[in-house]
């Protein structure tokens, strides 16, 4: 078909109401993310999900808790690996390996929870409960007089723990 | 009807979500004389206009614009008690007796974590209210009725950690020994389908007691609803039917669907009506909203509020009650007149501690004011110092008093919960007044029935516990204790001095094992022999440039324990001491709770404690002295404690 002018503006049209609207919740996501420790860590977080382009404040927060749990996922894949190559760690890892357990099957679920039935003080708990467990891994590697091979793994999990805990501050 | 091109680009540029909605333009070509549109035009408008109302209707639906989270700080996430910390305490140097050592985990100390049976076991009170498993939160709906002390509180019946809340119940005779009943409300209406959440109770003249509580509906929308008991000759009123009218309140336009909870204890005013009070915020000024009611029914909201003081955040948990200020008993609720004062007291959602104020309550306007706007409700004083929470009172017509009750939460890991199966305890109820010494505090003080439980008295009458000493105390066991003690620090020394203190405070000054000219000294509780873990309970006096004296009130856990997964915080605040008056302190040690009390309860500091060692026979009790300049004479009556129905 010929291109006429107004065919290019009709695409400019549906362009500029994207970016409209796209501005108005990245704003808010920048904004919220500002609130946090860790600006870029809470923004690459959030822009991870797609359903962040629509949430309000309690989504953002909910989207935050689901990443602590896929780190805490991760992490628990990490330790099993660990175990098999370094035996000699195996009782601070076993150690680990229930703790983060507990964040990803009681932290998490407490925090979602909380979100959902309208009282986030006792999310900011599961997510404030989440960063003192992978504090108790990383010592308890030291506590065994031992070099601790999660130190970037447990500082990741503690971080992305802070920012949804900053989050969801904000819903008090 | 042909949408022009401008109106379209208007639609967009100048209005704000939703979107207004654009026609959409009719496809018929009228008859007759209009020229023919080029079909690439039509096309091109056709998909405008679809678009346009497609956005419009995703815009509709997607909910409102953007919400602007209300805190735009960068501020690092603030530390609360939740969060262990490790602290390094500096010395003044080794002095005989005690070596800094003492006070310091033992180098390469045994790892105590995963946490065994046997410790948590230890964990569970003796005398402290806590139901028999899973989780527990505010108390609600305090009340003495037809011959019995009933308690209700928030409980998750599945799991020891917060979720659908119920309201748990249990009756008393005494306050101590406790009689579990079924839950006496469940989350089956709409209205409280996501909670029945926290609320009061009030005896009417004619004797009939109604709850006003907050449900958190279907949609997360906090409203509050009527209920009383099924049949209120039941002196256990285990049946409790919900007012079919409920919600009698929904949020008031300008409050949030979530920033509305709570309701009081109502009283009486002067035109004979009924006022309760519900905590709120706006922004960030936490604020109480009032309402009048005849028949708890229907409400008229006041135009003003009762207080309000910036900054505070949301009021949890409000409470609101006269206190005599000649009288040594509690006032009924609506009790008003000259010799009376009111306090305001709620809980702060940001910092999780229970502020309260003393002023003046102007029944007429609904208003109170603050005796003193610098310690004002949220910025100044506390109930407690350590862990204390959505704390409320009541009027105990039986012995005239006014009983507060408050939730201690856990602070250990919520893993830890899961493994032992419970979490959270009530602290012992105490009783309120007015300090009449000071007039600008109130008094608390453990109830009178818990002295029912001492036993076997264990008395150590001036002991002198030299500058930088331990001296334990042989007890036949030392994880139930009640013990009452006076302090005296040699006059002369604190004449001499002539070195005036830092500024102190009780949660940064390294604790116990940071030792001033005056201070600290007290007992340790809970502690292993080896003192590898142990909790100090102490005083630390402060004399100023001015040569004033300022007495500190300070428990420290930073020792308690050698798990990793526990707060290790040092809690505590000044504590004023009158001329002529000893150092008091109090000491309430029931396993893994501590209360402890100074000056007869004008300041108070709830810890919990997990150790790993010092539980079962091998916790100890031991008086301390870490003072550099000074002896310290205590005389000590320790009671060893029986268990409570709990």
């Amino acid at each position: 078909m010929k291109s006429s002018p107004l065919t290019i503006l009709f695409l400019v049209l549906l362009f500029q109401e994207n970016l409209f609207s796209a501005t108005a919740d990245r704003l808010l996501i920048e904004n919220t993310c500002k609130g946090t420790p860790s600006y870029n860590l809470c923004l690459s977080v959030l822009l991870a999900d797609p359903h962040s382009q629509n949430a309000d404040l309690t989504g953002l927060a909910i989207i935050a808790v689901y990443a602590v749990k896929n780190n805490g996922y991760q992490t628990l894949q990490q330790i099993e690996a660990l175990k098999k190559f370094h035996p000699e760690l195996m009782a601070a890892l076993t150690q680990c390996g229930e703790v983060y357990k507990g964040v990803v099957d009681v932290d998490v679920p407490l925090s979602i929870n909380a979100l959902n039935l309208g009282n986030p003080k006792f999310a900011e708990d599961g997510m404030a409960d989440t960063a003192v467990e992978s504090q108790a891994c990383e010592r308890s590697f030291q506590d065994h007089a031992q070099t601790s091979p999660m130190t970037n793994a447990n500082k990741a999990m503690e971080d992305v723990a802070n920012v949804a805990r900053a989050i969801i501050r904000m819903l008090l | 009807m042909m949408a022009s091109l401008s109106d379209v680009e208007n639609s967009i540029t100048t209005s704000t979500l939703p979107y207004s909605y654009a026609p959409l333009p009719n496809g018929e070509q009228p008859a007759g004389n209009d020229r023919p549109v080029h079909s690439s035009r039509k096309t091109a408008l056709f998909l405008v206009s679809v678009f346009l109302a497609v956005a419009s209707l995703v815009a509709l639906f997607a909910g409102n614009g953007p919400v602007l989270p209300k805190n735009l700080n960068t501020s690092a996430v603030p530390s609360t008690a939740g969060m262990p910390e490790k602290v390094v305490p500096l010395s003044r140097g080794v002095e005989k007796g005690v070596s800094e050592k003492s006070f310091h985990p033992l180098l390469g100390a045994d790892n105590s974590f995963p946490w065994s049976n046997n410790m948590l076991d230890w964990q569970r009170t003796a005398f402290h209210f806590q139901p028999k498993k899973n989780w527990m939160n505010d108390p609600n709906g305090p009340v003495f009725y037809n011959g019995w002390y009933h308690l209700f509180y928030q409980y998750h019946p599945d799991a020891p950690v917060w979720g659908k809340i119920v309201w748990g119940h249990a009756v008393s005779k005494d306050l101590i020994n406790w009689r579990h009943l079924p839950i006496a409300m469940e989350t089956d209406e709409w209205y409280d389908e996501q909670g029945v959440w926290t609320g009061s109770a009030t005896i009417l003249p004619n004797g009939e007691l109604v709850v006003l509580y907050t449900g958190s509906t279907n949609e997360s929308v906090q409203v509050q609803n009527l209920a009383y008991p099924a049949d209120p000759s039941d002196p256990l009123l285990i049946k409790w039917v919900k007012y079919p009218g409920n919600p009698v309140l929904v949020p008031p336009p300008g409050i949030d669907n979530k920033d509305f909870r709570d309701p009081t204890t109502a009283w009486k005013t002067p035109e004979g009506k009924w006022r309760i009070t519900i905590g709120s915020k706006i922004n960030k000024t936490g604020i109480s909203l009032v309402y009048d009611t005849e028949d708890f029914k229907t409400f008229e909201l006041l135009d003003g509020l009762l207080h309000a003081v910036p900054g505070t955040g949301m009021w949890e948990c409000v409470d609101f009650y006269p206190i005599s200020k000649q009288g040594e008993n509690g006032l009924d609720t609506s009790v008003d007149g000259p010799g009376v004062k009111h306090v305001v007291k709620a809980s702060m959602d940001d910092d999780r501690n229970d502020y309260y104020a003393i002023g003046t309550y102007d029944a007429y306007k609904g208003k109170w004011t603050p005796d003193n706007p610098t310690l004002d409700v949220g910025i100044g004083l506390r109930y407690d110092y350590g862990i204390y929470y959505a704390s409320k009172t009541f009027y105990d017509q039986n012995k005239q008093r006014r009983v507060l009750w408050s939730w201690i939460k856990e602070t250990d890991t919520e893993a830890s919960d899961i493994k032992k199966g419970w979490a959270s305890l009530m602290g012992v109820p105490r009783t309120i007044v007015l300090d009449k010494k000071t007039q600008s505090n109130i008094i608390q003080w453990p109830v009178e029935e818990i002295n029912l439980l001492r036993t076997n008295l264990t008395v150590f009458k001036n002991v002198v516990v030299e500058s930088g000493s331990l001296v334990p105390l042989n007890l036949p066991s030392a994880s139930q204790l009640d013990i009452v003690a006076e302090f005296e620090v040699d006059k002369k020394t604190v004449e001499r001095l002539n070195v005036a203190d830092i500024a102190y405070d009780c949660a940064k000054n390294g604790g116990a094992a940071q030792r001033g000219a005056l201070g600290p000294f007290g007992f340790s509780v809970l502690a292993h022999e080896g003192l590898a873990e142990h909790t100090p309970v102490y005083f630390y006096v402060a004399k100023g440039v001015d040569g004033n004296l300022q007495t500190f009130f300070c428990a420290d856990q930073s020792r308690s324990s050698n798990a990793n997964d526990v707060d290790k915080s040092i809690y505590g605040s000044i504590v004023p001491v009158l001329k002529g008056e000893k150092l008091a302190m109090r000491i309430l040690v029931d396993h893994s709770i501590v209360e402890s009390f100074a000056q007869e309860g004008r300041t108070c500091i709830t810890s919990r404690v997990y150790p790993t060692k010092a539980i079962n026979n091998n916790a100890q009790l031991f008086l301390f002295n870490n003072a550099t300049a000074t002896k310290v004479t205590a005389s000590v009556n320790v009671w060893q404690m029986n268990s409570a129905h709990v």
